[in-house]
Order: C-alpha cells, then sequence, then structure tokens
C-alpha cells in the first residue's frame, strides 16, 4: 500500500463527498423546479465519485467505504475548504459549482495519466459525468452574468467570495512529492493552478468580468480585477475586486478546516457514529 | 350551442367514462375544482420533499445518501409534472407557488410534521408512500386526461420508493434493538397523522370531484385498501400499533378502525396550515423563493449580451 | 478547458434537394388519452396546416392514433454530444432492480422480530 496515493485519493474523494452534501442541501429548495431535479443529480454525482474513490482507498487499507467517508474525526478531512463552504445563496452555489468543476477537470485530466490503473480506469468513468457538469456550470454562468443587473452583481460578489478557497484545491497533496515520485500524481499541483487560473481569467473576461490574475510562488493567489465599467450603465461596476488572502483557504489539505465544516461534519456523521457496526 | 347544452354535452360524456383534454370545453367548476386538487398534489409532492430532506444530511451510508436523494429528487420531479399540468389550466407556476408559500393554499397533512432520525425515513418511504400510491392509482382512472398522463409516471416511481422504503424498514427491522426503536418511535408519532392522510369519511352526496370522475374511489375505500395491505405487514416484523389501533375482522377478513378511535382534532390545525411544522417550514421555502427572484428573471429575460 | 460554447444543436435540414419554400415537420402521434405523444415520422410541407394534412394520411390512416402534432424540425434542438445522456456511475439505487431481494430480507427481519419475541 502508498500511503501518498491513499492521501492524494482521500483529498479527491473527501472533495467530492462534502461538495455533494452541500449540493443536496439544494434538493426541495432550488429557486427553479426543473433546476432541483438537475442539480440534485449533480448532488448525487459528486456522492457517488466519493463512494468510488473510497472504495479504491479500501481497497489498499481494508476500510469499509462509508467506514472512511462518515467515521473520521474532523482533522482527518482533506477536502479543500471551498467545499465545505455553506451553499449561501444560488449565486455562490453556482460559481462554486463552475470553479470546482472547471478545477476538477483540470486535476482529473492530468490525473487519468496515474501509475494507479484501477484510478485511472475509474476517472476515465468519472469524466464522462463531469462533461455534463461543466456543460450546465458554463450555461448557467453565462446566463447569469449575461442577464439582468441584480444576477449579475450577485455572481460577481459570489465569485469574489469564493476564487479565493478555490485556491486551496490546489493546494499540494499530503506527499506530494512522494506521490509524483512514485507515479500515482502526474503533474504538481502548483502547475494545475497555473493552468487553472489563466483558463478562469480567460473565460471571466469572456463573461465580461475582466480579471487579471496571478499566481505566487508560494502559492498564494491573488486576483487584481480591472473595472467592467461600460456594461450595464449607471449600475454596479460588475468587476471582480480584489480577493482576500488567499491563506484562509489553504489547510484544507492538512485536514485545517474552517468553522462550517465543523456543523456539516456533526450532521452529517451523527447518526453513523450513534451507531457503530449497524448496518443500514 | 348554449351554456346548458354544453354543459349537458359534457356531464354526459363524463358518466360514459369519457375524457377530457385542456383544450377542451369544460364548465367552470370542473376546471376550477380539476385546478385545486392537482395544484395540491403538486403542493404535496414539493412540500412532501422537505420532511426527507431534512434526514438526508444524515443519511447513515453512502449509498443511503444518494438514494434518498435520488428519491427526494423523483418528489420534486412529479411537483414539476403536475404544477406543468395545473398551469395548463390557466393557473400561473409563479401563482401557485407564492400562494404556497404565503400559505393560502393547502398540502397534504403528513407533511406538516417534525422529523427526528433515520426511522422517519423509513415510514415516510413505506409507509407514507405506501398510502400516497393507493391514492394516486385510485386516479390512474381521472376523467381529466392530463393528469392520468403524468400520474402513469408518478405511480411507476412511487413503486420504486415504496420498495425503497421497505428495504430501510426491513433494515432496521432486522438490527440492533436501538435500530428497531427508531422505527417503532416513528411509527408511534405517525400512525394518526396517515390515518387521517386518507382523510374523513367522503359525502358521495356533495362530493363534486367524485361526481366529475376527477376522483373515483372515497377515503374510506382507499383507507381501507390501505390498512387491508399494510397492517399485517407492520404487525409481522413484530412492531406494535397505536391508537387508533386497526382490529381484524373474521367476518369481513378486513382490518378496521371504528370512527369513534379516531381524534380527528391534530387534522383540524393542520388544514388551518397550523400543524408543528406548517410554519417553519413555508417560511424556509419562502425566504428562499422572495431571495430568488433574481434567479426567475434571469431565465426569463433574454441574455443583454448575447454571447 | 474552455467554456463551453453550447451544448443545444438545432436539427438542420437536410437542405441539400428542399425548395426553399419547404420544410421538414416531425410528426407525433398519440394513441388514446392515456398515452404519451410519439414520434412516427416526419413530412416535407410547406407550412403546419399542410404537414397536418399530409402527417394524417402518411402515419393515422389505420386508425394508429386519435391524436396529432407536428413540430417544425429546426424548432427541435438536442445535444450536440449524445454520449452526455449516459448515466456513467453507478446509480442502481434509481432502479426497482436494487430491491429485488426484498423477499429474503423480508424472511430475515421476521426471524429477527421472532427471536425478539421469544
Amino acid at each position: 500500500m502508498s500511503e501518498s496515493l491513499v492521501a492524494v485519493m482521500t483529498a479527491l474523494a473527501d472533495d467530492e463527498l462534502v461538495l455533494g452534501h452541500r449540493h443536496s442541501e439544494w434538493t426541495g429548495f432550488a429557486p427553479h423546479l426543473e433546476e432541483d431535479v438537475a442539480f440534485s443529480s449533480i448532488a448525487q454525482d459528486e456522492i457517488g465519485h466519493a463512494t468510488a474513490f473510497y472504495r479504491l482507498i479500501g481497497d489498499l487499507t481494508g476500510t469499509d467505504a462509508d467506514q472512511i467517508a462518515l467515521g473520521r474525526e474532523p482533522n482527518q478531512y482533506r477536502n479543500a475548504t471551498l467545499c465545505e463552504q455553506p451553499n449561501g445563496d444560488w449565486a455562490y452555489t453556482l460559481a462554486r459549482h463552475w470553479l470546482y468543476d472547471h478545477a476538477d477537470d483540470l486535476r482529473l485530466e492530468a490525473l487519468e495519466k496515474t501509475a494507479h490503473a484501477p484510478l485511472s480506469a475509474l476517472i476515465t468513468k468519472i469524466r464522462r459525468e463531469e462533461r455534463y457538469h461543466l456543460i450546465h456550470a458554463d450555461t448557467w454562468l453565462k446566463r447569469v452574468a449575461h442577464g439582468p443587473v441584480e444576477g449579475r452583481n450577485r455572481l460577481v460578489a459570489a465569485v469574489t467570495d469564493a476564487l479565493p478557497h478555490a485556491v486551496g484545491l490546489f493546494e499540494p497533496y499530503e506527499l506530494e512529492e512522494q506521490a509524483i515520485d512514485e507515479g500515482w500524481l502526474p503533474v504538481a499541483s502548483k502547475d494545475l493552478a497555473e493552468k487553472f487560473f489563466d483558463a478562469m481569467t480567460e473565460a471571466l473576461d469572456r463573461l465580461g468580468f475582466p480579471a487579471e490574475t496571478h499566481s505566487r510562488p508560494d502559492q498564494r493567489a491573488e486576483f487584481v480585477a480591472s473595472s467592467s465599467g461600460d456594461l450595464i450603465a449607471g449600475e454596479g461596476d460588475g468587476a471582480i475586486g480584489e480577493a482576500e488572502s488567499a491563506s484562509a483557504a489553504a489547510g484544507g489539505r492538512r485536514g485545517q478546516h474552517t468553522a462550517a465544516f465543523d456543523s456539516l461534519w456533526e450532521e452529517m456523521t451523527a447518526q453513523f457514529r450513534a451507531h457503530p457496526g449497524a448496518t443500514w | 350551442m348554449t351554456y346548458e347544452e354544453k354543459l349537458a354535452h359534457f356531464t354526459e360524456h363524463i358518466q360514459l367514462g369519457g375524457k377530457v383534454e385542456a383544450n377542451d370545453w369544460m364548465p367552470d367548476d370542473y376546471r376550477g375544482g380539476v385546478l385545486k386538487f392537482i395544484e395540491m398534489h403538486a403542493n404535496s409532492e414539493i412540500m412532501g420533499a422537505l420532511p426527507e430532506r431534512e434526514c438526508l444530511p444524515a443519511a447513515p451510508s453512502l449509498r443511503r445518501k444518494m438514494s434518498l436523494c435520488a428519491k427526494i429528487q423523483d418528489e420534486v420531479g412529479h411537483s414539476q409534472l403536475l404544477y406543468r399540468v395545473a398551469e395548463d389550466l390557466g393557473k400561473s407556476r409563479d401563482a401557485m407557488y407564492a400562494d404556497l408559500v404565503n400559505g393560502k393554499s393547502k398540502f397534504h397533512n403528513v407533511f406538516h410534521y417534525p422529523v427526528k432520525h433515520w426511522g422517519d425515513v423509513a415510514i415516510i418511504g413505506w409507509l407514507i408512500d405506501g398510502a400516497a400510491l393507493v391514492t394516486q392509482a385510485a386516479l390512474l382512472d381521472s376523467s381529466y386526461a392530463p393528469y392520468t398522463r403524468v400520474l402513469k409516471r408518478i405511480c411507476a416511481e412511487e413503486q420504486l420508493h415504496l420498495r425503497h422504503g421497505e428495504d430501510i424498514t426491513l433494515e432496521l427491522a432486522s438490527g440492533t434493538t436501538a435500530q428497531r426503536d427508531l422505527f417503532q418511535e416513528a411509527l408511534d408519532r405517525w400512525w394518526l397523522p396517515i390515518i387521517h392522510f386518507f382523510g374523513p369519511r367522503t359525502n358521495v352526496a356533495k362530493d363534486l370531484l367524485l361526481a366529475w370522475k376527477v376522483k373515483t374511489r372515497t377515503n374510506e375505500d382507499l383507507r381501507q385498501e390501505f390498512l387491508d395491505r399494510y397492517v399485517p405487514k407492520i404487525l409481522e416484523l413484530g412492531f406494535t400499533i397505536p391508537t387508533p389501533t386497526p382490529y381484524h375482522d373474521e367476518a369481513s377478513g378486513h382490518w378496521l378502525i371504528d370512527d369513534d378511535d379516531i381524534d380527528w382534532q391534530p387534522l383540524e390545525a393542520v388544514k388551518r396550515n397550523e400543524g408543528p411544522e406548517t410554519q417553519r417550514r413555508l417560511a424556509r421555502r419562502r425566504e428562499i423563493y422572495e431571495g430568488h427572484r433574481w434567479v426567475r428573471e434571469a431565465l426569463a429575460e433574454p441574455s443583454y449580451h448575447a454571447a | 478547458m474552455r467554456v463551453t460554447a453550447g451544448s443545444a444543436r438545432r436539427w438542420r435540414n437536410p437542405a441539400t434537394t428542399l425548395p426553399d419554400s419547404m420544410d421538414v415537420y416531425e410528426v407525433f402521434r398519440r394513441g388514446g388519452h392515456k398515452d404519451p405523444f410519439e414520434h412516427c415520422g416526419s413530412v416535407i410541407a410547406p407550412d403546419p396546416e399542410m404537414a397536418l394534412l399530409l402527417g394524417k394520411e402518411c402515419f393515422l390512416r389505420r386508425r394508429e392514433g386519435e391524436h396529432l402534432w407536428v413540430v417544425k424540425r429546426s424548432a427541435i434542438h438536442s445535444f450536440e454530444d449524445e454520449s452526455l445522456l449516459e448515466i456513467a456511475a453507478d446509480k442502481s439505487y434509481r432502479f426497482a432492480e436494487a430491491y429485488r431481494d426484498v423477499v429474503t430480507k423480508r424472511e430475515r427481519a421476521r426471524k429477527r422480530a421472532q427471536e425478539l419475541a421469544g
């Protein structure tokens, strides 16, 4: 068993589980009925992908997938803090969904070439579903970004909020160097981070949210945006403001979470923990 | 044709088992009655999503987390199908949704009650969906054809939910005593609301929907079918049914509950939208609905900056 | 990675042989009030009225349906890539087969009840 491989898969699985959990909080509440149905599928997809990753981990460690997913202490979860943030409004949910799924696409594309064959095969399957997620996110982003001013302003604010936490998706995995040396991880996280921010900058430009990004060597990213000014005369300028320090977003990969995770964890795991050994 | 002639023609058509389509002529009473009935059904599906939704974050396994999410997703999907049918009768979805969140329209009694744990998921999935299936299957031959077409799919999905609910129940029943207690405790809370679910005895002479064949069976008839089907199944798993406790009538072979044993008082409060969870759930839905007007505007308006 | 330009595709008329004034109309029919409309073919016609007249004789002349719709093909949209419609990961919980061992489970639960009662 390789500890570095388990570390990488745990981070992926925890990202998907925690984000899927958040997404599923919209089930029954999404602001458009048809979207409620669509978004519930995305929640199920994410939890399904998490389950598949946990099973691969279980194959290496001999631990049951539910036990890994629901039976650990909070500081043993390796999800990026982006995933655990409360849903906020639909704009924040969209912004996070969009950032996350584009980041996920990049890292899965790279990871498909991992030396661990079962992981590679699984990622090939997962990427098929993630294509729908990308189209879904892009279509919504475009509609809101090009739509009436309130939605557009909310989206700008939401992207501004979510971007610093998105940095945490590319915080190096535990034992990352070892994972690279052993062939499990084909591309270093910091290289993916650069690609991600370049792509997001371009995409935000195309959506009419001019933003310039640059990554710093210490993996902290800062987003400086110019005003989009003339888009809607007399209304908010629609620019992505300078993001707060990205350091707030780091730590998830080392088990350091924000306060939002504590209540999520408590709710998600309480019933499982209350009945040790029970089957459901 | 005069209105009276049209009405006579329509009534005869219905009496002969004829079906009605959205764009057919229909008396205002019929249109209004069907609309209200389907609107309440749609409301019940979307409000019915909430009790289970409250149990979803704490689902005790990954598999159950996904399957419960999928099940609630189906319920939301049912409300989508039903609101579409209701909309075609002349009331906009926005108007129906606004009436719902502002407490001006109704939804089924069982969705006004609290949930506490996984035992509630078993009860809702097995017994409440079982009750709903009995009533919905009885509507498959309703005179309003667009309704029957969506009910076909709804009933098929409810069949799946029933299996899903029974599966959860059987795991609890086969499990630890603590797990069995979850089911029993939930059954104790839910039994009376489930009996209420079918409603008081139908006044056949006054029930317009029955006359128009929108509904085809009486409340007491449907409740009896439910009791005969589910009481033996609950008992053989070793659970105890609280008041109003059914008894087996050897002569008729039915599981009966005497009318006098049913306390209708709690239902009266629920009907006024004053159930234990009514206002909290409506308030949550209203808050999200009002806070997301901008989403509906973004969907409704053409893009300002077409790419 | 790039923002997908759009995932919807309109049906394009097979313009090769079609005169400007004509369109392809897709034809849908419904057997009875309880059935859904189902696609049954298409006709070439200059307008919806004509498409209905032609569709009726092409597709319902043996009482295959009681109701008829025609829809201009250009009004129909589909995914560019229909492999999006595949269900990739395990969604077996959405299907009845996932719960087919109910008889065994019932038996097990009954035994558990008896064991506790006895």
